[in-house]
Formats: C-alpha cells, structure tokens, sequence
C-alpha cells in the first residue's frame, strides 16, 4: 500500500502521522504559532505523499432536509442554495444522501453539514496548499466513524469514542444513518467514566428534544474503549429499560481493520486516523480548489500507471511475438535443412540417369543411344501403346470376314472398302462396307434371305456389328417390289453391309 | 475537476514519461510484430520451398522408377526410327525393296509433306508433337492374301511406323491381276518438343 499523510486537527492540537503498510509512526504535535507552522512547513517539504485531513471539532453542524429529488445542475443548485442558507460563512461544507423516501413524492433525505469555524482549518490548509501538498480530503470524525457502525444491530445507536486530543465524540445513527454528533472536551481531573455517564444522559435528553428518539424506545449506547477502563465504566453505567450500554474493544477493533498499532489506552484517534486511510468516505469537506493538487497528484499517478501498464504490456507483446518468431525461424531452419536434403537427393538421383551419353544421339557401342529424360521416355512409351489401336494389320480386321465367307459359298464379294473411324469410345473402330452378290436368289426368296440371314449372324458371332444397308429384296412395306421372273430367276442379286470391327481393350 | 496551464509542470514528468514509454513500447512492438511477420512469411517460402522439393524428388523417383521400366521399351521405338525427324529416305527405300520383291502385282505409292497429326480420339502427348506423313498406295494383287502379307512386311521391314487409314478392294481391269486395292495412311513420328 502506499504511504499517506494522516493530520489530525482539534481545537487545541495538530499533530501528523505517517501511515505506511497500515501501520503509524509516532505522532508529530505542530503548534497554531508561526515557529510551528514553520516547523510544520519544513515537515511537508520531507513528505510528497497526499494528505488526509482528520478534525475533530466542536464547531461541526449537522442539519438534515427532505428536498425534493433532483439530478444534474438542479441538484447541485438546491445544494448550493442551502448551503448559502445555513453555511454561508464557511467553505468547509458537505451533503450526504443518507435515503430516499419510499412513499409520496419520493423525496431525497440529505444530511447537510459543516465545519462552522473555518479559520481552525484554514490556517493548516493555506500552509498545505502554499506548499502545493496533495490534499485529498477533508473529513470529521462523525463521518469518518460510519463504517464501523454498519455490523451494529440497532436502529438508535449512540457511538462514544474519546480522541485524546479533543474530548468525547457522540455520534447519533438512526437505522444507520448519522444524525447528529457532539463534542465534550474532558478536562483534567474528570473521570472519563462520569464524563460518559453524564454526557450521555444530556446526549438522551438533546435527542428528545428533538424528537429523533421516541420515549418508548431503547437507546443503543456502544462505547469504544480499552479493556483496561471497561471495568471503571462498568461500575458508572449500569443499563435500563431507555438505554442499554455496550462496549466496542479498541484493540479488537483495530485487529478486525488490520491496524498493526499498540493501543495503551481508550484513545480512539489511531483507529480513526487508520480508518480514514484504508476507507475515506467519498465526500469530505475540501472544496475543488482544496483538492486540486491532489487530482493533479492522481494523474500523475495515473500517466505512471499507465507508462507501468504500456511498458508491462509492450514488453509481454514484444517477448511473445520475439519468442513467436524465433519458435518460427527454428521450423524455417528444419524445413530449409529437409529442402536441402531433398534437392540432394533428388539431384543424386538425377545424376544417375543416362543423360551423360553423348548429345549428338549416337552411342558409341552402335545403334542410337537415349537422349531423352525418363518421364519423357515414359510419355514416349505410353504414347506409342495408345497408339497401337490406330495402327491394326488388316488381317485382324478382315480374318473373321475372310473365315466366314469361306462358310458362305452363295455369297460373292464385289467390293470391299474398310475405314478408321471415331467411335462413342476412347478407342477408333474399323467400318467395313461390304458389296456382296448372293447366287441363286430367285429360285428361292425366303431360303436367299434366311441365307443372308445367317451369315449376318455369324458375323455378330465373331464380334462385327453388321448393319444392312441394302438387301437383295426389299420386304418391307415401304419399298417397292417389281421382278420379271422369267428372265432374272438365275441371277445373283446384290447386297451391301456395313460391318464394324472395334478392337478389343 | 479543470486543468490549467499552470498545473502542465506538476504532471509534465508524469505525461512525458507515459509518452515515452509508449512510443519506445510500440516501437518495440512494431518491430518485433514485423520480426514475426517476416519470419511466418519466411515459413510459409520455406513450406513452398519443401513443397517444390518434395515434388522434384517425386518426380526425380517417378523418373528412375521409369527410366528402369521404359529404357527398353523406348530404345526399342527410338531403334525403329519412330521418335525424332522422319527418316524418308530409308522409307523410300524400303517400300523400292519391298516392291522389288513382287510381294504383290504392281505397287505405286504418292508420300504427302509431313503434317501434325490429330488422332480421333484425345490422347496425352506428354512432351511429344505427333507428326504425320500422308501416303496413298495403289496395290495390283492376285488375291486378298497378297494385301495382308504386303502390310505385314511394311510393318515388319521398314523403318518406321505406317498407320493405315483406308483402304477399298474392288476387282482389277488389269490382265495380269485380280484385284486393286486402294489405301491410305501415313508414315507417324513422334518428336520431342525439347530436342533441338
């Protein structure tokens, strides 16, 4: 944690403290003359840290309003008028909203309150502000005390605590709200027990008045103070139907906010000081003006925050992208080496191809010697076998033909003409026309015809694909059928079919 | 709460200090990033780098798997004068020896100037032109069997590689034979893109 300056002002005193790992060194009095606000200047000059400002003091008002509820600029001039109506001789001033009505118009419930005599504060302040000290607030002890309160199971509490260099602070709460609060000075020779004893009594009595306390109901009174004056206390206060006494234990209590502070006494001003430290109320007295050089003080923190935060981050982002890349230039080495390895071994095999025999194609043990790479030696290949189906002997077109003929002796080939042609297929296929006579047609129309028949068939037997393209007689209903029998009985008649021959994949 | 002028001093060390930080930070930042950047453009040179390595030995593998399996084979097409420039001479002269040798009744035969040659049917030439010879024949035989034994010994004793195309058969006007036969094809060379 960091290190404040925690001030403590009272009518008669004004001492400091530093507060640092939530611990406080001994407490250094400054005097109201100008040697002590000399001596309190040279102390400011050996402090750079903000400074809170503690006063306990008699000259504190408290008034509480309904007002309606504002928000924005007209919130802010209510506030103002009233301030101007109540506290208009003192710049030391503050309003809380302590809740807002649940019924009606809902109305704001504000606690207005402030430091009635000014000049008390002021003349520490002009010496703080002269020295340009970060000034972070000004706060009462009232205000200062309400966290303590909030475990405290009483809708009318009471809260006692003696600050040694001021008196005895009551601080009034209803349903946990500060109402009011006063200071009695003990002088010497009173005993701190009676004092308590008879104030609270007054305290009960101002409260009446007032009406802030119905007769009917109970009066919580806690008091803070050191195991050592509990008995003492007991003995003077004894509990009754209108007020019940309870003790808060001083060091248990600066145990539960961790203070690391050796009470001696029943003098509450280190837990105060201490409370202020790690939980300053979010208002205080300080005026804009007051606290400037503490918003400045805050940026300054904040631009060093912020140069910790760029720098922390920067930093990270660099390591991570500098480890990124160099994680990245290890696998650019491992594939450049498997590059490497590769483009050898490839070149190795290369080398051992038969690309050194001599370039002019002759090879010296006679006939040509191979000049060309091997996959353009496997293209040459595989070319020439897909090419073999373009180049068949015409023995394997025609020998089927040929064989079955023989069984055909009625049939005479006039004409025979084959060509490559493309086919639906990869492969070309071989159309054959064959002009054909068939002897002995006339004696026997339907025999000739069957005859022909048969020997179409045993062509598609051997693999052809015979089509007719003109028959000897045309039987079909369409064509036209003219013959002199006499004449034309022993003459061969003439035929033609296309035969297709494809080969075999 | 407002600033002023005024109060610039109290927060100048501060502010100049956040402002250093950050311009060295995000040189630091920018610097590193394009470290990274360069590196990962690097990686991905490299993978495309292995990537062409990978292929080349691929292919340098796929070469000597098919040196060893094609050598033969290609020598053997190379032998018979089927891959580079047309070797018309040794085919006129074997078609003059072959008609020397009265395989068939008469043979007249007409070789066109060499053409790129389209087959019907799409094939992968690989690093190959396909190169054509148009040729007409004009057979005289005494029987079918003549034609058939004259291709056989076309194909068997001539250098090269003759594709037949067509041919018609019909009967001959001539006295001394039987059938004429009229055909066509052409002589194919394959020649590689590369060679000089």
């Amino acid at each position: 944690m960091s290190r404040k300056i925690l001030l403590f002002l009272s009518i008669e005193h004004f001492h400091a403290n530093v507060w640092k790992d939530r611990s406080l060194n001994q407490s250094e009095y400054f005097s109201n003359t100008v040697e002590g606000l000399e001596k309190f200047a040279d102390f400011l000059h050996a402090h750079h840290d903000p400074v809170y400002l503690l006063v306990d003091l008699i000259e504190e008002d408290f008034r509480q309003e309904t007002v309606p509820h504002l928000t924005g600029s007209n919130h802010h001039a209510l506030v103002q008028r009233k301030f101007d109506q109540y506290y208009s001789n003192t710049p030391y001033r503050l309003t809380r909203l302590q809740q807002r009505q649940s019924e009606g118009r809902r109305d704001d419930e504000l606690l207005f309150s402030a430091l009635t005599n000014p000049s008390l504060v002021s003349v520490w302040l002009d010496v703080l502000l002269s020295h340009q000290v970060p000034v972070a607030g000004i706060y009462s002890i009232p205000h200062a005390t309400t966290p303590l309160i909030k475990d405290l199971d009483s809708n009318h509490l009471l809260l006692l605590s003696w600050e040694k260099d001021a008196g005895l602070r009551q601080s009034y709460f209803l349903n946990k709200q500060l109402r009011f609060s006063r200071l009695t000075p003990i002088h010497s020779g009173s005993s701190f027990a009676e004092v308590i004893a008879t104030e609270t009594n007054r305290t009960r009595q101002y409260l009446h008045s007032l009406s802030l306390t119905p007769h009917s109901e109970l009066l919580n009174v806690h008091i803070i103070c050191h195991a050592k004056d509990r008995a003492h206390l007991d003995a003077h206060l004894s509990s009754n139907s209108n007020t019940h006494y309870a003790y808060l234990d001083l060091p248990q209590l600066g145990s539960q906010l961790k203070l690391k502070y050796d009470f001696q006494d029943s003098d509450a001003t280190p837990l105060f000081l201490h409370l202020l430290a790690i939980q300053a109320p979010r208002t205080s007295y300080a005026s804009p003006d007051h606290t400037h050089y503490f918003k400045l003080w805050q940026a300054q923190r904040a631009f060093f925050s912020l140069a910790t935060l760029t720098a922390v981050t920067c930093l990270i982002w660099t390591a991570f992208s500098y480890f990124e890349g160099s994680g990245v230039a290890n696998e650019i080495n491992n594939l450049s080496y498997q590059t490497s390895r590769m483009l050898q071994e490839a070149e190795g095999i290369i080398r051992k191809f038969p690309s050194d025999t001599p370039s002019n194609g002759i090879n010296p043990n006679g006939g040509t010697s191979i000049t060309a790479s091997a996959s353009d030696m496997k293209s040459a290949v595989t070319l020439f076998r897909n090419l073999q189906v373009y180049s068949v002997p015409p023995e394997k077109i025609l020998q089927g033909l040929t064989n079955t003929l023989d069984n055909f002796p009625r049939i005479r080939t006039s004409k025979l003409d084959w060509k490559m042609t493309a086919s639906a297929d990869s492969l070309p296929e071989q159309v054959i026309t064959f002009y054909g006579e068939l002897a002995d047609f006339g004696n026997d129309y339907r025999g000739s015809l069957n005859y022909l028949e048969h020997f179409q068939l045993a062509l598609s037997r051997i693999d052809y694909i015979v089509t007719p393209i003109k028959l000897p007689l045309d039987f079909s209903s369409k064509g036209s059928i003219r013959a002199d029998i006499g004449s034309n009985r022993n003459k061969p008649s003439e035929f033609s079919l296309k035969i297709t021959w494809r080969p075999k994949q | 709460m407002s600033f002023s002028q005024s109060d610039i001093p109290h927060i100048k060390w501060s502010l100049i200090t956040f402002l250093v930080t950050l311009a060295i930070g995000s040189s630091m930042v920018i610097i590193a990033q394009k470290y990274a950047n360069q590196t990962h453009r690097s990686v991905r040179s490299a993978q495309q780098q292995l990537t062409e390595a990978r292929s080349k030995l691929n292919a340098a593998r796929d070469d000597q798997e098919n040196m060893s399996t094609y050598t033969k084979e290609y020598s053997a097409i190379q032998n018979r004068g089927v891959i580079g420039d047309e070797q018309r001479l040794n085919l006129i002269e074997g078609l003059d020896e072959l008609r020397g040798r009265n395989v068939v009744v008469d043979l007249k035969y007409e070789i066109s100037p060499q053409q790129a040659y389209k087959p019907l049917t799409t094939l992968n030439t690989g690093n190959f032109e396909l190169k054509y010879s148009p040729m007409k024949l004009q057979i005289e035989l005494m029987h079918e069997g003549q034609l058939i034994r004259f291709f056989e010994n076309l194909r068997r004793d001539i250098n090269g590689w003759f594709i037949l195309e067509q041919c018609s058969l019909e009967h001959s006007t001539l006295p001394n034979a039987q059938l004429k036969a009229d055909c066509s094809g052409g002589w194919l060379t394959l020649k590689n893109r590369n060679a000089k």
